[in-house]
This record gives C-alpha cells, sequence and structure tokens, in this order.
C-alpha cells in the first residue's frame, strides 16, 4: 500500500474496532476483507490491526485466523496454552491430545496443530469436538477459552508452526505497542488537565521524565518491531515480542503513577490496559521467556545472531 | 565529543548530499569496500595491541583516513565542491560501521568528522569549504568543536566566550571546555558571543578558528577513562578574520542547530556498530558460566533495537528528510546500550577487568570507565528528557 492506501485502511480498520469486540468484531473484519489485505500487504495489515486492536484494548479471534491463515487453513487457529509457544496437539498412538486456548468458541472450523517429532501437522475439524471453559482471570474481556479433547491424527498435514508463531509474535508485538501508546496518551492527558500547586502536573520534571521514559520504550519497541518485519527471522521475531512486552510493562509502570488515583479506579479506563499488558506478553512466549532463551542461545553458539545490513 | 545541548528547533538538512546518487549503488560499494579492507588489512591494521595511547589513536585515525581517503573511499557520500565523490549519506554510514567493526579507528574520534564537515560544507565561504573539508577528510589535519563552556553546558544559549569586531576580523576572549583532542588540532569550529549577554541565541557568530593562532591554549584535562581527551581551551585576544565567519554574524544558533541531527545520526550508527562489536567479544571471552542469559538477551535485544532505530533515522536522511527531536530517542538508546555493554563486560570479566595486566585489559578498563558518560555526553539523559517531553509529547515549556 502507498502512504495514502494506508492511511485509508486505517481509517476503516479504527471504524470497524470502534465499538466492537469478540465474533461481531470478526464478522466486520471478515467483511472488511482484512484477510484479503493481509495477502495483499502484510505488513500494513497486521501493523494497522493490531495497534489499533491495542490501542481500543479490544478483542477479537484476528490472531488465531491469521495464524491458521499462514498455514494455509481456513478457521481459527487453537493457541497454545498462555504462556507456551508449542503447538497445543500431542501426538498419542492413533489419537492427538489437545489441550490449548481459543479467542472463540463459536468457530465453525478449529485448527489443530501437533507437534510430530521434528515436524508440525495440522487437523481441521469442527469446534463440537471439544470441551469449551471460559477463562476469567485478570483479563476476563479477552474472551479466552480453555479448550481440550481428544481426536483422530487421520488427516494431519505438515504445517510450519514457527512460520505462524513468528507472524503471531510480531502482530502481538504491535498490539502490545498499541496498548503501551494508548497508556501513555492516557497519562499525557491527565497530566496536562490535572493541576496541584497551582499547575498543571505536566509541569513537574518528575513526571515529564516518566512520560518520556515510556515514549522511549515504546519507540524501542516499534524499532524493534521494524527489524522483524526487515529481517523475517524467528530471532528477531521473538525479539520484537519480548521488547514490546517489556516496554508497555514499562509504560504499564509509568503511567500507572501519574495517573495515580483515579488510574486506580474502575471508572478510568487504565486498569483494562493493565491487565491486557499481561494477558498479552504472556502470550506466545513471553518477555521474560523469550529473553533469557536468546541470551541462552547467543552463550550456546557464542555468538551474536546476524545483524541486519543497512 | 561534546557535551549539550536542549534545542527547540527542526534542522532541515536535505540539502547535504542527501539525495540518492545514481553512481555509486549501495551493494556495489558494500563489496568493493569489503574486498579492498581485506586486501590492505596489513596496512590498516593499527601498530599496537588493545585501545592503545591517545596518541597512537589519533595516528591511527589519521593514518587510516588517508588510505581511505587516497582509494577514494572516504569521499563517497561528500559533495563533490569539497573534494568529494557525491552520493548518499548511507555510503557514509556504511564506511564507518565496516571500518569500525574492523577495529581500525576509535569510534569516539572517527565520528568527529561526520559532525564537523557538514557543518563547514553548509557555512563556509565555498573556497574555504573546498580547501579545508578535504584536510579534515583525508586525515591531513584534526578538528575541534568549540561549544561548551565552564558555564554553558546544556543551555547554549548562556555562551560567554566574547568575539569583537577589529577592523575586518574578529577578537575573540573567553574559555571553552570538554574541547575534543583539542591538543591535537588545527582548526575549531568555535561558537562566540558577538552580541550582549541578553540577545541569548541571536548574538551568537561562529567562527572557524587555525588553533596556532596566537593567545590560544589548550590544555588538557585527566578523565576517569585514562585518556586526556577532552581538553579547556583559553582564548586570550585571538584574532579570527572576517572570512572565517561561518554563516555570517550572528548565525552561530543556526551553526549549532545544524551539526545537533549529525551528532545523534551518522556518529550513532557508528557507535552502534561499535557497541555491536564489543558485545560479541563480550560473548566471546567471557568465562564460561559467568554471562547470565536473561541479562545477555536483553542487552542484545536493546543493542538490536537501537541499531534498528538509528537505521531508519539514516535512511531518513538519505531521501532529503528532516531530523529534529525525535533523535533524542537515539540518544537516550544509544546511552542505555553503551552502558548496558559495558556493565556486562565488566560483569562477565569481573576479577580480570579488574586486576589483570594487558593492552586488552587496559581496554576493557578504559571503555567501561569511558561508559559512564554515556548518558552525560552529547546532552545529558535528562535533556533528552526535556527535549523528549516538551517537543515530542508538548508537556510544556518548564524545565
Amino acid at each position: 500500500m502507498d502512504a495514502d492506501d494506508l492511511e485509508l485502511f486505517r481509517t476503516a480498520v479504527i471504524g470497524t474496532i470502534a465499538g466492537r469486540s469478540g465474533s461481531a468484531l470478526d464478522s466486520a473484519l471478515a467483511e472488511l476483507g482484512w484477510l484479503d489485505a493481509f495477502d495483499d500487504d502484510p505488513r500494513a495489515a497486521i501493523s494497522v490491526l493490531f495497534e489499533a486492536q491495542g490501542e481500543a484494548c479490544t478483542a477479537s479471534s484476528s490472531l488465531a485466523r491469521l495464524m491458521a491463515h499462514v498455514l494455509g487453513h481456513d478457521g481459527v487457529l487453537l493457541l497454545p496454552s498462555i504462556s507456551s509457544s508449542d503447538p497445543p496437539g500431542l501426538i498419542d498412538g492413533t489419537s492427538i491430545i489437545v489441550r490449548g486456548t481459543s479467542p472463540t468458541a463459536g468457530a465453525d472450523r478449529l485448527v489443530v496443530v501437533v507437534a510430530d517429532s521434528s515436524i508440525s501437522r495440522a487437523v481441521t475439524t469442527t469446534a463440537d469436538r471439544f470441551d469449551f471453559h471460559r477463562i476469567g482471570g485478570l483479563d476476563p474481556d479477552l474472551g479466552l477459552f480453555e479448550v481440550s479433547g481428544t481426536i483422530a491424527s487421520d488427516d494431519a498435514v505438515e504445517a510450519e508452526w514457527t512460520a505462524a508463531v513468528d507472524l503471531g509474535r510480531i502482530a502481538l508485538a504491535h498490539e502490545l505497542t498499541g496498548v503501551a501508546a494508548a497508556m501513555l496518551e492516557l497519562a499525557r492527558t491527565h497530566a496536562l488537565e490535572r493541576e496541584q500547586f497551582g499547575q498543571p502536573i505536566a509541569g513537574f520534571q518528575a513526571v515529564k521524565h516518566r512520560l518520556a521514559d515510556t515514549l522511549i520504550a515504546i519507540e524501542t519497541a516499534r524499532a524493534a518491531v521494524d527489524l522483524a518485519w526487515d529481517d523475517r527471522s524467528s530471532t528477531t521475531a521473538a525479539m520484537a515480542k519480548a521488547v514490546a512486552g517489556r516496554s508497555a510493562r514499562t509504560a504499564m509502570k509509568h503511567c500507572q503513577q501519574v495517573l495515580a488515583g483515579i488510574g486506580f479506579t474502575i471508572e478510568h479506563p487504565l486498569h483494562r490496559y493493565v491487565r491486557r499488558v499481561v494477558s498479552l506478553d504472556l502470550t506466545l512466549g513471553s518477555s521474560q521467556t523469550l529473553t533469557s532463551r536468546l541470551g541462552a542461545e547467543i552463550i550456546a553458539d557464542g555468538d551474536l545472531p546476524p545483524m541486519l545490513a543497512l | 565529543m561534546e557535551a549539550y545541548i536542549d534545542v527547540d528547533v527542526d534542522v532541515d538538512i536535505g540539502t547535504l548530499g542527501a539525495l540518492p546518487s545514481p553512481s555509486m549503488d549501495l551493494d556495489v560499494f558494500k563489496s568493493e569496500l569489503d574486498a579492498w579492507l581485506d586486501a590492505h588489512a596489513d596496512e590498516l591494521r593499527p601498530s599496537f595491541a588493545g585501545g592503545g595511547s591517545l596518541d597512537q589513536q589519533v595516528e591511527q585515525l589519521g593514518k587510516v583516513r588517508r588510505l581511505l581517503f587516497d582509494a577514494g573511499w572516504m569521499r563517497w557520500g561528500w559533495p563533490e565542491r569539497v573534494g568529494g565523490l557525491g552520493g548518499s549519506n548511507l555510503l557514509r554510514a556504511y564506511l564507518g560501521e565496516a571500518v569500525t567493526l574492523r577495529g581500525l579507528w576509535e569510534p569516539g574520534f572517527s565520528a568527529l568528522h561526520e559532525v564537523l564537515a557538514p557543518t563547514m560544507i553548509e557555512y563556509a565561504e565555498p573556497a574555504l569549504g573546498a580547501e579545508m573539508v578535504p584536510r579534515l577528510l583525508r586525515g591531513d589535519e584534526m578538528w575541534c568543536q568549540g561549544f561548551s563552556e565552564p558555564g554553558t553546558g546544556s543551555n547554549l544559549a548562556s555562551l560567554a566566550c566574547r568575539s569583537v569586531r577589529d577592523g575586518d576580523g574578529w577578537r575573540v576572549n573567553g574559555q571553552k571546555v570538554w574541547t575534543s583532542l583539542a591538543q591535537y588540532s588545527q582548526r575549531c569550529i568555535l561558537l562566540t558571543r558577538s552580541g550582549t549577554t541578553e540577545s541569548l541565541h541571536r548574538g551568537i557568530t561562529a567562527l572557524f578558528v587555525d588553533m596556532d593562532t596566537p593567545g590560544i591554549t589548550v590544555r588538557p584535562i585527566g578523565a576517569m577513562h585514562g585518556h586526556e581527551e577532552f581538553c579547556e581551551v583559553f582564548f586570550d585576544d585571538v584574532f579570527v578574520p572576517g572570512d572565517r565567519t561561518l554563516g555570517g554574524e550572528g548565525k552561530g544558533w543556526a551553526v549549532a542547530m545544524d551539526i545537533l541531527p549529525y551528532e545523534r545520526s551518522t556518529a550513532l550508527w557508528h557507535r552502534a556498530a561499535y557497541l555491536h562489536d564489543r558485545l560479541r567479544r563480550v560473548v566471546r571471552t567471557a568465562p564460561p558460566g559467568s554471562l547470565d542469559p536473561s541479562k545477555l538477551g536483553e542487552i542484545t535485544q536493546l543493542l538490536f533495537s537501537f541499531r534498528s532505530r538509528s537505521r531508519s533515522t539514516q535512511y531518513r536522511l538519505h531521501h532529503g528528510g528532516t531530523l529534529g527531536a525525535e533523535t533524542s530517542i537515539d540518544k537516550s538508546l544509544l546511552a542505555q546500550a553503551e552502558q548496558a555493554v559495558f556493565d556486562l563486560a565488566e560483569s562477565a570479566l569481573g576479577l580480570s577487568l579488574l586486576v589483570d595486566d594487558g593492552p586488552l585489559q587496559d581496554q576493557w578498563r578504559s571503555e567501561f570507565m569511558y561508559s559512564r558518560a554515556a548518558t552525560i555526553y552529547g546532552g545529558s539523559s535528562e535533556i533528552q528528557r526535556n527535549i523528549i517531553a516538551r517537543r515530542l509529547l508538548g508537556l510544556g515549556n518548564d524545565r
């Protein structure tokens, strides 16, 4: 997309997201033809949708649909259990034991990926084969279900799980950046409006520097995401996810402090973003896990990953 | 590197040979330069092990610049009117990176020409620029940047070093400080107060000063990294000819503002390459079990993010774009990354860095100590945050 197309697309996506979540948002995005936009320009489609979704702090099954699409399947991909990045299916003789999460209980088709020694395989099946258990937890608005069941392994076809995870991580990195940017805007607005000692608290350097540090963290995440898109390796996709998760946690801490009392109440939207930061950071590998894994790989290799050429 | 500045303007640097050149493709440049550097490795190599003394570093820098200039590499990316061959700033960025990664020069010093040459090209009389810039690029001369003063750190508008009209020239009296490599320099780009003190940023004039002019005294300052790299420079009735005025009387603020984006663009790109090299060395030399995987992973992510950020800045320059307050984020990332890399080195190399003799240990010690200044030089972290808060977040003018 050129700059004008991108702006039109962004406006359309933001309009589609406004006031919608869950299956209503899924239908509206399908009507908008978001997956076609993805086929046309993956980077534009992912960055615009997931950042907007993060900024609005809404939820859809776009991540699971995107990952299924990357694997060449139509439907909703069963995501790993929270905090895991492994395929949710395990071969057990002629059947597959499934334990994962899904953003919806109402999908016509569910795509289950199975780890089968060194390769992964995917099975498309119907949702009625599984038990769905609603996850409340810290972030109930995410609308996740814990999914379990046993299915036959007959129709499993080869699937590039890693490719799906890589793109899923990049999408989540965009979403985390959107969440962080929204928190910064909430805190910034508050700092300019809230007066103490006869002036907006934005005038105090202690406040300014917290918000500046938040922007630095967000821009660091954006740079890491840019790197992942330019480089398109599993290593840099994981880096983007880790940096975005850590940056969003930094933003969460600073913005909570600036928003202080009002940000602690449920009359202010901040708490929803705080919940979202934690749940997104834990999806497909937390910043902590991905970071220590990167360090361990570097130590094992005795060298840094290749750096992106100018 | 100089220490300062808190500013309020964006600078359009689209005029400085930033447009892509049809005459040299980046990929061709990369492969030909790499081959040349490999073929001339023996000639280019420093004669000393480790970081070397300041004298050795400066001599090595001059040698490498000369060889690069004579072979043409150093001329790419600079305008033809100052002896360059034209082409994109990306060529300069790659040259700096390639030479830095091979450890052929001290990257803090090598980046000085990236900061000073553009100022001369933009603001000197054309004949003066054409005469002088090649001397800098070829390594015939060292130049320094006389901005900071004892009473002028981040607040450039408080500049006090006086210049008064004397015939067709200027008489300069006052003092500069933190002037990198002044004791080796033949020239200085000097900011002076030509107007009244109340004229703030309007009454500043930039001069191009010969360092051998009578009345100039240079006093190197001992610094904690072991090198007398920074100096005090005293001006006692120093005469500067009028044709050495850069940009005209009272235009010094514009000159300073134009230097700023270069301090935070190409120079930072070189530094990213340097930190990459040092982190790689830490990984290779750290004793087994001495590296904390989480810490190492986080620093690698930070460094890769910084490089990605700096790369975007290079491409914005390449496309003739404008650099402004957002480069404060680049500088903040450099400061974080630089301290993180050497903190990791200190913790991984521990005892060896603390007590062992030898040029490599000396170098680690010196670089660790130097990295303490990363949140101070080139505008402190506090100043960068003020700029970010005011210019990028619209949080108002109070400092």
